[in-house]
C-alpha cells in the first residue's frame, strides 16, 4: 500500500494511520407522516478502516444500507437522515467525529479537492441543463489554481486518459451514452487528485464490455494518483477484478471483512458463502439454490443477528443477542456465533 | 376511499380547515330551505337596513334580507359548481383515459384538440355565448356550456396517469385474459386515478364558480336566479358602495372567498396526500 | 438542428389548428343559435327609444348584408373567413360609423401593455420567491409569504380588483382609480404621458400581479422541493459547489423548465382576469371594450374581440412555444 508522491497527489502524513475511520457508526430514517411514525436503521453500529493507496470493496444486495452508509461517511445527512451516533473520521479532516459533525467552511474545504464522490447511476447525476463544460467549471475550477487557459488544458488532458475528445465538454448530459456520461464522472472525480474516492455503483448500468472498460479507468488512474477507494456494488465479479479487501453488508451491519482473494477462497459467514456459492463457474453446471426468506425489513428488523430467519446454521443465541466482528485470521474478521463459538447472552 | 378521508381529517391540518370551511357554506345553504321569502321576490323588507338584530347580515337596496338571500345565492352557486365538475369529470375521464391507454394517433388527434381548449381563453367564448342568447341563457345551459369548454386541463393529468398505468403488470395480465379496453378502463384503471380526480374536482369547482361570479358582475347570465354573482351585480346596479350600503357587496364577498379558501384546502392536502413520496412513508408497521 | 426546425413546425401547426378552432367556434356559436344576432343588435339599439319604423327595416337590411347573414350556410361561411382574413369586422354598432378593426386597434395597446408587463412581473417575481422558500424551507419569513400567497391565491380577480378600488378609491385616494391616462392629456411620446400611462396602470396591474403571483410562487416552491432532492443536486452538494451556484444553476433553473409550459397554459386565464379588472378599473383596453360592446348589443365589436382575443392568446403561447427550447436543451430529441 504505498502512496504515490506527485505534486497534487495523495497527501502523506507522518503517521501511517488508516485514512478513513468508521466506528460503530448508526444513521437511521425516521419519518412522521400522517401520524405513523417510521425508523428505519439502514446503518445499524459498522466498524471498519480503509488504509491508504487501497481499493476497499463493499458488497451486499440491494437495500442492505451500502449507499446510505457512503452517503453519512460522505456527509450527505438531509432530513429524515440523521446520524444516530459514531464516527466516521478522515485523517485529513481531524478532530470532528466526521464530516456531518464538521463546521461548513472546514467541509467545504475537503471536498473535492481531498475526497470526491462517483455517484450510482449515470442518468441523472450531471446538470441536465447545462454544457458538460460547466459542471467541470462548478466542481473543479475553485481547487485549481492557474489561469482559465490552464484549466481548460488540465481538463482536456485529463478526459483524454478516460478516452473522451474534447468535444465532449460542449454537449449537453442527455447527449452523450450511458457510457460516456460514467466516464465524464470518473473524470470529474479524478481530476483534483483527491486521496478519498467514493464509488457507489459506478458500473451497475453499463453493458459488460463498457463496465470492463470504465473499471480499468478506475484502476489506472487509482494506481497512478495513489487514491484510496471505497467501492461500493453488488456485483462479485466487480469485486473479484477490482478490490483489495471487501466487506460483506447485510441488513444494515457488517458481517465479515477480508482480502478480496480470503473472501473468494474461504468465506466463513453463511451469508458471505452463500454469495460465493451463487457465482456461476465455468465447468461446474449443478444447480444453485437460492436463500429462502427475504431481506428483512429495515423499519422492523428481527432481534439478535439480522440473518437469523435465513440462516441455516442458525442457533438459539443468534435470535437473542448481535454477534460482533470478531477476527478468526489476521486481517480477516467475521460476525457470526456459528464461526466465532457462542459467548453468553 | 373512505380511509384516505379518515387519514386527512385525523392527521393534516389543511384538511380540517377546508372540510370545516365547506361545511359552513353547505349548512349555510341548506338554511335556504328554511327561508321566510322566496328568492325571487323584491320589496319584502324595508330596504337598505345595516345589519342588526332583526335583519343578521342588513337588507338590500331591493328590499330583501340579505342572510336570505346570500343562502340562496350560495346554494345556486354550489349547485352550479358541481354541476360543471360533475359532468367535466366525465368528459375529462373518458377522453383522458382513453387518450392516455390508446396511445397512437388517436392519443395525439385528442390531445391536440386538448390543447387546443386549453389555450382558447374562455370568458370572451362564454361572452359571445351570452350575447347571442341573452335571456335564454339558464344557469343551466351556462353549466352545461362551461363544463363542455372546461375538461382540456384535467383530462391532461388523467392521461398521464393512464399513461403509467398501462405499462404495469396487472394491465398487461388483464389484457391477455381477454378484458375489453372499456373494462379495463373502468375495472383495473379507474381506482387509481379516483384520488386525482377529486383534487381537480375542487380545482375545477373553483374555476367554474370563479368564471360564474365573473360573468354575473358584468350581468352576462340569468340575474334573475340569486347567485353570489348577481348579488354584487345588483348592489353594483344600485351603486351600493357609494351609497354606503357596504353589507350588500361585503358579505356575498365574504362567503365566496370561505368557500374558495376551503376547497382549494382540500385540493391541497389531497395532492399532499398522493404524493408518492409521502405515500412510501405511510407504508409498514408503526414504532414509536 | 433539424431537430428544433421539426419542433418549430409542430408548435406552428398547433397555432393553426387552436385559430383554426378557436374562429369556427365563434362563427357556430353565433351562426348556429337559434337567436337572431341581427334582432338581438336591432332590439338593443331601439330600446333606446325614437326609431322610426322605416330606419329599424333598413338598419336590418344593411345589418344582414354587413354580418353576412344573406344566402346559404356556405356562403356566409365563406363570406365569413373572407372577412376574418382580412380583419374586416364590419361598423361598429354603437360607434357608428367607426369600423370595429380600428376601435380595437385603438384599445390593443393598452392590453397588451398592461398584460405583458404584468404577466412577466408575476412570473419572474412568483417564481423567484417560490423558488428561494422552496430551497431555504426553515426560513420563517418565506414561510409567512406562502401562507400568504395560499390565502390569496383562491381569491376571484374581481374581488380583489373592487377591494384596490375601495382602498385607493375612497380610503386613501393617492393614485388614479380609472382611464388610462390623463384626460385630456395628448397621447404623445413625451415624458408626462408616459408619467401618466404608468400612473394610471399601476392599480389594474397591481391587482393581476397580487393574485397572480400565488399561484407561481406555490408551484414553484413545490416543483423546487422535487428538484433538491434529483441526483444533479446532490452530486453538485457533495462535489461542494457553492449553496448559492446550486440554487440558481442547479435548482432554480430546472425547476423554470416546466413553469414555462405552465406560462403558457395559463395565458387564457390572465387573460379573462384582465378584461374584468380592465372593466372595474375603467382602463380603456379591449376588455373593456368587450364589456360595453354587449352592453350597446354590438354584435360586429363583441364577433371582432373574441376573434382577436382569441388570436392574440395563441400568438402569446406560440411565442413561449418558440422560447422553450432555449431554456431546455432536451425537447429536440423527443
Amino acid at each position: 500500500m504505498t502512496s504515490a508522491a506527485n505534486s497534487m497527489g495523495a497527501t502523506q502524513s507522518d503517521s501511517a494511520g488508516p485514512i478513513l475511520s468508521v466506528g460503530n457508526l448508526r444513521a437511521y430514517f425516521r419519518t412522521n407522516h400522517f401520524g405513523i411514525h417510521r425508523t428505519v436503521r439502514a446503518v445499524d453500529g459498522i466498524s471498519f478502516d480503509v488504509g491508504r493507496g487501497e481499493i476497499y470493496g463493499l458488497a451486499g444486495e440491494s437495500s442492505s444500507g451500502k449507499t446510505t452508509l457512503v452517503r453519512t461517511i460522505a456527509g450527505a445527512i438531509k432530513p429524515p437522515l440523521e446520524v444516530v451516533g459514531g464516527t466516521a473520521e478522515f485523517s485529513f479532516l481531524p478532530g470532528y467525529d466526521g464530516l456531518y459533525r464538521a463546521p461548513a467552511a472546514e467541509v467545504a474545504r475537503i471536498r473535492w479537492r481531498h475526497l470526491s464522490y462517483i455517484m450510482q447511476g449515470s442518468m441523472n447525476v450531471l446538470n441536465p441543463v447545462r454544457r458538460l463544460r460547466k459542471s467541470f467549471v462548478d466542481f473543479a475550477r475553485p481547487h485549481m489554481a492557474g489561469t482559465e487557459r490552464k484549466f481548460e488544458r488540465a481538463v482536456i488532458d485529463h478526459l483524454a486518459r478516460v478516452n473522451l475528445d474534447a468535444s465532449v465538454l460542449a454537449a449537453y448530459p442527455h447527449e452523450l451514452s450511458g457510457g460516456m456520461r460514467q466516464r465524464v464522472t470518473i473524470a470529474l472525480a479524478t481530476i483534483c487528485r483527491p486521496d478519498f474516492i467514493i464509488a457507489d455503483e459506478p458500473t451497475t448500468a453499463l453493458d459488460v464490455i463498457v463496465q470492463k472498460d470504465v473499471l480499468g479507468m478506475i484502476r489506472g488512474i487509482q494506481r497512478e494518483i495513489g487514491s484510496s477507494v471505497l467501492f461500493v456494488t453488488h456485483d462479485m465479479g466487480v469485486h473479484a477484478h477490482l478490490t483489495d479487501r471487501l466487506g460483506i453488508m447485510y441488513a444494515g451491519r457488517l458481517i465479515e471483512e477480508a482480502t478480496t482473494a480470503e473472501i473468494f477462497r474461504a468465506p466463513l459467514h453463511p451469508y458471505t458463502r452463500h454469495l460465493i456459492a451463487s457465482l456461476p463457474r465455468i465447468g461446474n453446471d449443478a444447480p444453485r439454490k437460492g436463500l429462502e426468506g427475504t431481506p428483512p425489513n429495515l423499519a422492523d428488523p428481527p432481534p439478535g443477528c439480522r440473518f437469523h430467519p435465513r440462516c441455516p446454521l442458525a442457533m438459539e443465541v443468534c435470535s437473542r443477542s448481535v454477534p460482533t466482528m470478531i477476527g478468526t485470521a489476521p486481517g480477516h474478521r467475521v460476525a457470526c456465533f456459528a464461526v466465532n463459538g457462542s459467548e453468553e447472552p | 376511499m373512505l380511509a384516505i378521508l379518515r387519514d386527512l381529517l385525523r392527521y393534516n391540518l389543511e384538511f380540517r380547515i377546508g372540510i370545516v370551511l365547506v361545511g359552513f357554506v353547505l349548512v349555510l345553504s341548506m338554511l335556504s330551505g328554511f327561508s321566510p321569502y322566496p328568492p325571487q321576490d323584491v320589496y319584502v323588507v324595508p330596504p337598505d337596513v345595516p345589519p342588526s338584530l332583526s335583519y343578521w347580515l342588513g337588507t338590500t337596496s331591493r328590499g330583501q334580507d340579505v342572510f336570505w338571500q346570500l343562502t340562496f345565492a350560495i346554494r345556486n352557486t354550489l349547485l352550479f359548481g358541481c354541476t360543471v365538475a360533475l359532468i367535466s369529470r366525465a368528459l375529462a375521464l373518458v377522453i383522458g383515459l382513453l387518450s392516455g391507454y390508446k396511445g397512437g394517433w388517436i392519443d395525439r388527434v385528442l390531445m391536440s384538440i386538448n390543447d387546443t381548449f386549453i389555450v382558447i381563453p374562455l370568458l370572451p367564448v362564454l361572452v359571445l355565448f351570452y350575447f347571442v342568447m341573452r335571456d335564454s341563457m339558464s344557469w343551466l345551459m351556462l353549466a352545461l356550456i362551461m363544463a363542455c369548454l372546461g375538461w382540456a386541463y384535467d383530462a391532461r393529468l388523467i392521461r398521464s396517469v393512464a399513461m403509467s398505468l398501462k405499462t404495469r403488470e396487472f394491465t398487461q395480465s388483464s389484457v391477455f385474459s381477454g378484458m375489453s379496453t372499456r373494462e379495463i378502463l373502468v375495472q383495473e384503471h379507474l381506482p387509481y386515478v379516483m384520488p386525482i380526480v377529486f383534487s381537480t374536482t375542487m380545482n375545477n369547482m373553483i374555476w367554474s364558480i370563479g368564471l360564474e361570479v365573473t360573468l354575473a358582475v358584468l350581468g352576462f347570465t340569468d340575474i334573475n336566479t340569486p347567485t353570489i354573482g348577481g348579488m354584487i351585480y345588483w348592489a353594483n346596479q344600485h351603486t351600493a358602495m357609494v351609497a354606503g350600503v357596504w353589507w350588500w357587496i361585503a358579505f356575498p364577498t365574504i362567503a365566496v372567498v370561505i368557500t374558495f379558501i376551503g376547497l382549494f384546502l382540500l385540493a391541497v392536502s389531497m395532492n399532499e396526500y398522493i404524493d408518492p413520496r409521502s405515500r412510501l412513508s405511510r407504508i409498514g408497521p408503526v414504532t414509536s | 438542428m433539424s431537430g428544433y426546425l421539426a419542433y418549430i413546425a409542430k408548435r406552428l401547426l398547433q397555432f393553426v389548428l387552436v385559430v383554426f378552432i378557436g374562429i369556427n367556434l365563434a362563427y357556430v356559436i353565433t351562426h348556429a343559435t337559434p337567436i337572431d344576432p341581427v334582432e338581438q343588435s336591432i332590439s338593443a339599439v331601439t330600446s333606446y327609444g325614437n326609431t322610426a319604423p322605416g330606419a329599424i327595416e333598413q338598419m336590418r337590411i344593411s345589418l344582414r348584408e354587413l354580418y353576412g347573414l344573406e344566402g346559404s350556410a356556405l356562403q356566409q361561411y365563406v363570406v365569413f373567413w373572407k372577412r376574418i382574413l382580412r380583419a374586416d369586422f364590419g361598423p361598429s354598432m354603437s360607434a357608428f360609423p367607426t369600423p370595429v378593426s380600428t376601435l380595437i386597434a385603438r384599445a390593443l395597446p393598452w392590453t397588451t401593455g398592461l398584460l405583458v408587463v404584468s404577466t412577466i412581473v408575476t412570473w419572474v417575481l412568483g417564481n423567484w420567491l417560490g423558488g428561494l422558500a422552496g430551497y431555504y424551507q426553515k426560513n420563517r419569513g418565506l414561510k409567512l409569504l406562502g401562507v400568504i400567497a395560499m390565502g390569496l391565491h383562491p381569491i376571484p380577480y374581481y374581488i380583489l380588483a373592487l377591494l384596490l378600488l375601495i382602498v385607493f378609491g375612497f380610503l386613501w385616494p393617492v393614485l388614479p382609480i380609472s382611464g388610462g391616462s390623463t384626460m385630456n392629456l395628448p397621447q404623445a411620446w413625451t415624458w408626462a404621458f408616459a408619467a401618466s400611462v404608468v400612473q394610471h396602470a399601476i392599480l389594474p396591474a397591481l391587482s393581476l400581479i397580487l393574485i397572480g403571483v400565488g399561484s407561481w410562487f406555490l408551484g414553484m416552491r413545490s416543483l423546487v422541493s422535487n428538484v433538491v432532492t434529483e441526483d444533479y443536486v446532490i452530486y453538485a452538494e457533495l462535489a461542494g459547489v457553492k449553496s448559492r451556484r446550486i440554487l440558481s444553476s442547479y435548482v432554480m433553473r430546472n425547476a423554470l423548465v416546466p413553469q414555462v409550459t405552465g406560462l403558457a397554459i395559463s395565458l387564457g386565464g390572465i387573460f379573462n382576469g384582465a378584461v374584468i379588472t380592465e372593466k372595474v378599473f375603467g382602463y380603456p383596453g379591449i376588455g373593456s371594450l368587450l364589456v360595453d360592446a354587449v352592453y350597446a348589443g354590438d354584435y360586429g365589436l363583441v364577433l371582432g374581440v373574441t376573434t382577436i382575443s382569441i388570436l392574440g392568446v395563441s400568438i402569446g403561447v406560440l411565442v413561449i412555444d418558440f422560447l422553450y427550447p432555449l431554456l431546455d436543451p432536451r425537447v429536440k430529441v423527443s
